[in-house]
């Protein structure tokens, strides 16, 4: 009787086991394309697109609609964005082997990660159409640049109106106080809360600090293939001193009209209070025209819809572009559904595609032969500087991956603060910024 | 009986042998990748998972069928205990040494190039930011573990008095405790920048250094007291109710009966409620990833200007590994991490062992 219970709990367990292996097993082939793609075709014939910018996430989405309706060929948009690490999201893909067809890079490091991986697009049709692609130091063309995006110092176009101010007299320091004392002076009657809206906080902020503003430093007013200044801090750990006190100097200038919790609001504080018309200028670039007619489209629309335009950080006198570049690359993973991923970057660099990108993502165009005029606020100005050949290629994405993160955005957000002043400012990077490059 | 052997013997035998070329099948499947799938009906069949799943069965059931007495008990719970021990063979004993590894390389998350020997374990302590994590971590369980078993056991006392709705209470401490770690801590980051700036009219405790860590630890025990409270108010249960009713017949007041009484008869809880938040105020990351995420400033320490001023250890290796694409530095850093977490356990659980027993 013993030996009878035993074998048929022995038995019990073999068939459950046996139940559990196969089922999981027989559901294996569409679940995990990643440890076995090189024989196993893909299951569903879709294509998994890793899409870094949340802010055109609606877009996407509806692009992939039109595209499935167009080719019957599905595309999967997974949007992350908003400060997430990117690059450690995909290490975690790649060793769960659920990699992406298509992913997001930004810059050099993050493209060294997956040297020999990703596919050569050098012989793809937009490729000739575009001068915005990634070529990686082998010469291979391994990123997609699906939008241009500018960093200037974005304003309100109505509120200038309003107190009489052309952001175009704004060309350098002098005139750019002025600007501000004038705008502080009529702050109740124009309804801001701030002149400016600069937000240090290094938790949520520090890429826009550290990277964007920090690179007004390294870039502005340089012509498109000049690294002067990135040069001389990746090389020799240093910073050209008689330029960094005037580029500190104008962030003191914003620290001064900055709004009350400037070193502790959000990126949701930021882009929502220049929306709401509570801010003259911000310190954000282009990209945030679409989140204002999407996300914030209420508190625009109650705004007036005003006008926005960018000029120059004219820290110096005479700097006069403004920096434009992709912000990320898409690459397409050699192990993935290779052909699926190249038809669709094609197709979205095609007249249908580009015509969503632009008008609905208002995206600016990289490629040439796109025609469709984007409604996105920032697009004329962009188009202003890019035709008069006053814009400046921007190097931040070259630097190491944390410097912003570990390093530099901390001291942004104690100057701000007021916990150090502009020498200490100027002293505390030139002390850090050799650390940042060393490690 | 003979026959009856020999044709068990064969039968082993045969599922033994047959057991393990499948199992070698599979694996040669996997390594070449080689995929084949058939269809039985509508399903599909991968095959190499197939022959893993039966080959092991039949080894198993080969092993069982071994005719032998002497060892056949220890059969029976070899096969009993397999599918735990694979488990954890699997997800915890392969993947600590595959860490232990990879903390001789400069592995970057996808590939490595090449060993570097103990370069990593000496780098860290060499780093200072590292280091000021670690005396920063050491700082936080300290003051924790004074501070949450403090609150916690008042609480509990108060909890454990005769006031009306205490089941509230004690309903309302615990809550904190069910609130993911992340989601407290962007409550509380809203609440530190947002409503105490506008109450007290003043910046956000957030940024600085001291006041950040001060914000971290109230965070900390306001989402752990209650839970600790809840371990208190057991411990204060199972004190006998006669030795309390002799105290007071012999005329000891309440603070008699708490230091003289209470206190020594729930000792044993005490050491459990330490070791609890000693552990875990040592692996503190959400709270910290979401309230601060390690910012902070640091002037001259080691020589250098630090930003991660409230950065605890779990959270400086996660960066280490995921924003600067050291996985192999960061691995060696979780493994120093894992070795004094092991140390103050162990020691934890020896003396805890050693006052149970004087009891």
């Amino acid at each position: 009787m013993k030996k009878f219970l035993a074998i048929v709990l022995a038995l019990t367990m073999v068939i459950a086991l046996a139940a559990c292996g196969v089922s999981t097993e027989s559901a294996a082939p569409a679940a995990s394309s990643g440890d076995s793609q090189a024989a196993a075709p893909a299951a569903s014939g879709g294509i998994r697109l890793f899409n870094g910018k949340i802010e055109i996430a609606n877009a996407l989405n509806h692009a992939a609609e039109v595209y499935e309706a167009a080719t019957g060929k599905h595309v999967e948009v997974e949007s992350i964005g908003g400060g997430v690490d990117l690059q450690s999201q995909l290490k975690q893909y790649y060793q769960a082997g659920n990699m992406p067809d298509i992913f997001t890079c930004e810059g050099t490091p993050d493209f060294s990660n997956w040297t020999g991986m990703m596919v050569d697009m050098a012989d793809q049709p937009w490729a000739a159409d575009t001068e915005a692609e990634f070529i990686d130091s082998t010469g291979a063309t391994v990123g997609f640049p699906y939008t241009t995006e500018a960093i200037g110092l974005a304003y309100n176009k109505s509120i200038l109106d309003k107190a009489g101010i052309d952001p175009k007299s704004i060309t350098g320091p002098v005139s750019m106080r002025a600007a501000f004392e004038k705008l502080d002076s009529m702050k109740d009657e124009l309804g801001l809360t701030a002149v400016i809206g600069w937000y240090t906080t290094a938790k949520e902020l520090y890429w826009s600090t550290g990277n964007h503003m920090f690179c007004n430093y390294l870039d502005a007013g340089l012509a498109r293939n000049d690294s002067t200044y990135f040069d001389l801090m990746m090389n020799e750990g240093k910073l050209d001193l008689d330029r960094f006190t005037n580029f500190a100097q104008m962030v003191a200038l914003f620290n001064e009209f900055a709004p009350a919790d400037t070193a502790s609001g959000n990126y949701d504080n930021q882009v929502s209070g220049f929306a709401g018309g509570k801010f003259a200028f911000v310190t954000q670039g282009s990209w945030i025209g679409a989140s204002l007619t999407d996300q914030y489209k209420d508190l625009y629309a109650a705004a007036g819809n005003f006008e926005c335009g960018m000029i120059p950080y004219a820290f110096e006198e005479g700097i006069d572009t403004i920096l434009t570049n992709p912000p990320s690359h898409w690459a397409v993973f050699k192990d993935g559904n290779v052909e699926d991923a190249l038809a669709f970057l094609q197709w979205l660099a095609g007249p249908d595609g580009q015509q969503i990108m632009v008008q609905e993502a208002g995206l600016n165009s990289p490629f040439a032969s796109c025609t469709v005029v984007a409604n996105d606020p920032f697009a004329p100005t962009i188009t202003e500087f890019t035709a008069a050949g006053k814009t400046s290629s921007w190097h931040f994405l070259d630097q190491p991956a944390n410097m912003a993160e570990d390093f530099t955005g901390a001291i942004f957000q104690d100057f701000a603060a007021g916990s150090i002043n502009t020498e200490e400012f100027i002293q505390d990077m030139v002390d850090t910024i050799p650390n940042a490059i060393n490690q | 009986m003979n026959e009856n052997t020999s044709g068990k013997k064969i039968l082993s035998l045969v599922l033994l042998i047959l057991g393990a070329v499948l199992l070698i099948a599979a694996l040669w499947m996997d390594f070449s990748k080689t995929y084949i799938v058939i269809h039985v009906g509508s399903a599909k069949v991968a095959l190499r998972g197939m022959f893993l799943v039966v080959g092991a069965l039949m080894v198993l059931a080969g092993m069982y069928f071994i005719p032998t007495v002497m060892h056949h008990r220890a059969i029976i719970n070899f096969i009993f205990l397999f599918p735990l021990i694979f488990t954890f063979a699997v997800t915890v004993i392969i993947p600590m040494f595959v860490g232990i590894f990879y903390s001789f390389t400069d592995w970057n998350g996808v590939t490595y190039s090449k060993m570097v020997g103990i370069a990593n374990y000496t780098a860290m302590f060499k780093d200072p930011a590292f280091v000021w994590s670690l005396l920063l971590t050491v700082l936080f369980v300290v003051v924790n573990m004074i501070l949450v078993n403090l609150v916690a056991f008042l609480l509990a006392l108060l909890c454990t008095t005769k006031l009306k709705g205490v089941g509230f209470f004690r309903a309302a401490y615990f809550l904190p405790n069910l609130i993911g770690g992340i989601v407290l801590g962007y409550i509380w980051q809203f609440i530190f920048s947002n409503v105490l700036t506008t109450i007290m009219n003043s910046t956000s405790m957030l940024i600085n250094t001291k006041t950040a860590f001060i914000a971290i630890i109230i965070v900390y025990v306001w989402q752990y007291a209650g839970y600790i409270m809840l371990i208190y108010i057991n411990g204060l249960a199972t004190v006998p109710k006669d030795v309390l009713e002799a105290a007071q017949i012999d005329g000891a007041d309440a603070m008699k009966t708490l230091f003289q009484i209470k206190i020594p008869m729930i000792a044993a809880t005490f050491t459990i409620c330490t070791f609890l938040t000693l552990t875990s105020a040592f692996k503190q990351f959400d709270v910290n990833l979401a309230l601060t995420n390690g910012v902070g400033t640091v002037r001259g320490f080691m020589g250098q200007r630090l930003s991660n001023g409230t950065q605890m250890i779990a959270l400086n290796i996660y960066n280490t590994a995921f924003a600067r694409d050291q996985y192999g530095y960061a691995q060696a850093k979780a493994i120093l991490f894992f070795i004094i977490l092991a140390c103050v356990s162990l020691a934890q659980v020896r003396i805890s062992n050693k006052r149970e027993v004087e009891m």
